[in-house]
């Protein structure tokens, strides 16, 4: 004797059963028997007991909103202060006797930046799960990264005129900065001294 | 059990205008509904936990996409049940089956001895809860998430394929596949006693 099979009895759970499997229920305990196994199983599943997480993930969630945030000020902090720096730097530079030199030294610490922000980009650290630790180390250096472009965006004004020299050396500490952003991002911020 | 998980208007309101104390609030209304469906779908507590994580970080980035239509947790299940598919295949490389897989047709009846089933008395009465549970965590992250999202929140087998990106029939036949292996294991329990 044919009986029905776990997809005839689903079908008859989804009210999809076939003519033949329809008929048979009517006439066979034992396929009743299993019908009714079935819907005892998903009750039974639908009672399970609710489980809660171990670990309160939600400082963790906060630590990388507030990366977020920061980074999306860096970027609009890093779009201005270029447009900024640049008019100031026409106005207020004027070439020393090494000035040759700090403005390649400038133009290549300002290209690494670039690079670094570009890698850090494509690295895409929004997109993965960190521990709060590492969001938090993370949240220290962007900080450090938002007060460098703070300055920068200061420098060249009337109030801070700045040389070359001091403009390499705050470039190159934003270079750093992000260097070790990078380490933290891809190493889990397992030795980064801060 | 049942958790409540309706929240005021205001609330949502004030999260997707990005209030940080708003967004904590939500994350503590939905922490353990969303943990639970990731936890039943996945095999281990820090997979469920990493879920937790991704799932709220893309509520906060999405929440002002939300427009209000159906129920938050609708949304935000369907978020989580993503979050815990994509992890699921990122997993798959190293998921084994635990049991052989048998041919989903087969008879659940009792003529062709497939199983030893003796007719209606062996299947009376619905399994012990820790069984079905243990039983329920032997299955595949696949088969798992199938039964859960189908049997237990509801979901239709085209939601499910849609989500999964699989076809209607890859979920009916995991679900059959599923539901076959759990009678099968929850027998051998019975018996074993």
């Amino acid at each position: 004797m044919m009986h029905c099979t776990i997809d005839d009895l689903l079908a008859v759970k989804e009210n999809e059963a076939s003519a033949w499997a329809k008929q048979h229920l009517e006439t066979c305990s034992a396929c009743r028997a299993e019908l009714d196994a079935l819907y005892q199983r998903i009750a039974a599943l639908k009672a399970l007991p609710v489980r809660r997480p171990a670990r309160d993930r939600w400082p963790a969630v906060r630590a990388e909103l507030r990366v977020e945030q920061r980074r999306r000020q860096r970027r609009w902090g890093a779009w201005s202060l270029s447009a900024a720096a640049g008019i100031a730097l026409l106005l207020w530079i004027r070439p020393g006797p090494g000035g040759r030199v700090d403005a390649a030294e400038l133009e290549r610490v300002k290209q690494q930046s670039a690079t670094l922000e570009a890698e850090l980009e494509r690295y895409d650290p929004d997109a993965r799960v960190t521990s709060g630790r590492t969001a938090a180390l993370a949240a220290a250096l962007e900080d450090r990264i938002a007060v460098i472009d703070g300055e920068l965006a200061q420098v060249g004004t009337p109030q801070a005129p700045v040389r070359r020299a001091e403009l390499v050396k705050l470039w190159q500490e934003r270079v750093d900065a992000m260097q070790q952003l990078m380490t933290v991002h891809v190493t889990r911020a397992a030795y980064v001294g801060l | 059990m049942t958790l409540s998980l309706a929240v005021p208007d205001i609330l949502v309101a004030r999260a997707r205008s990005g209030d940080l104390e708003a967004l904590e609030a939500l994350y503590r209304a939905f922490e353990t509904p969303v943990y639970n469906l990731a936890l039943r779908m996945l095999r281990t507590p820090e997979d469920a936990e990493d879920v937790l994580q991704e799932t709220f970080l893309e509520v906060v980035r999405s929440i002002k996409q939300y427009r209000g239509e159906g129920h938050l947790w609708g949304w935000i299940k369907r978020i989580a049940a993503s979050k815990a598919l994509m992890r699921i295949r990122r997993n798959q490389v190293r998921a084994t089956e635990q049991f052989d897989e048998e041919a989903v047709g087969v008879q659940v009846g009792h003529a062709e001895g497939a199983r030893g089933h003796e007719g209606p008395g062996a299947v009376a009465g619905a399994p012990a809860r820790i069984d079905l549970e243990r039983a329920f965590e032997r299955l595949s992250e696949t088969s798992r998430s199938v039964v859960w999202l189908h049997d237990v929140e509801g979901y239709t087998h085209e939601e499910i394929a849609e989500q999964m990106g699989k076809t209607v029939s890859f979920s009916k036949s995991q679900l059959a596949r599923a539901h076959a292996r759990l009678r099968r294991m929850l027998d051998a329990e019975g018996a074993a006693r």
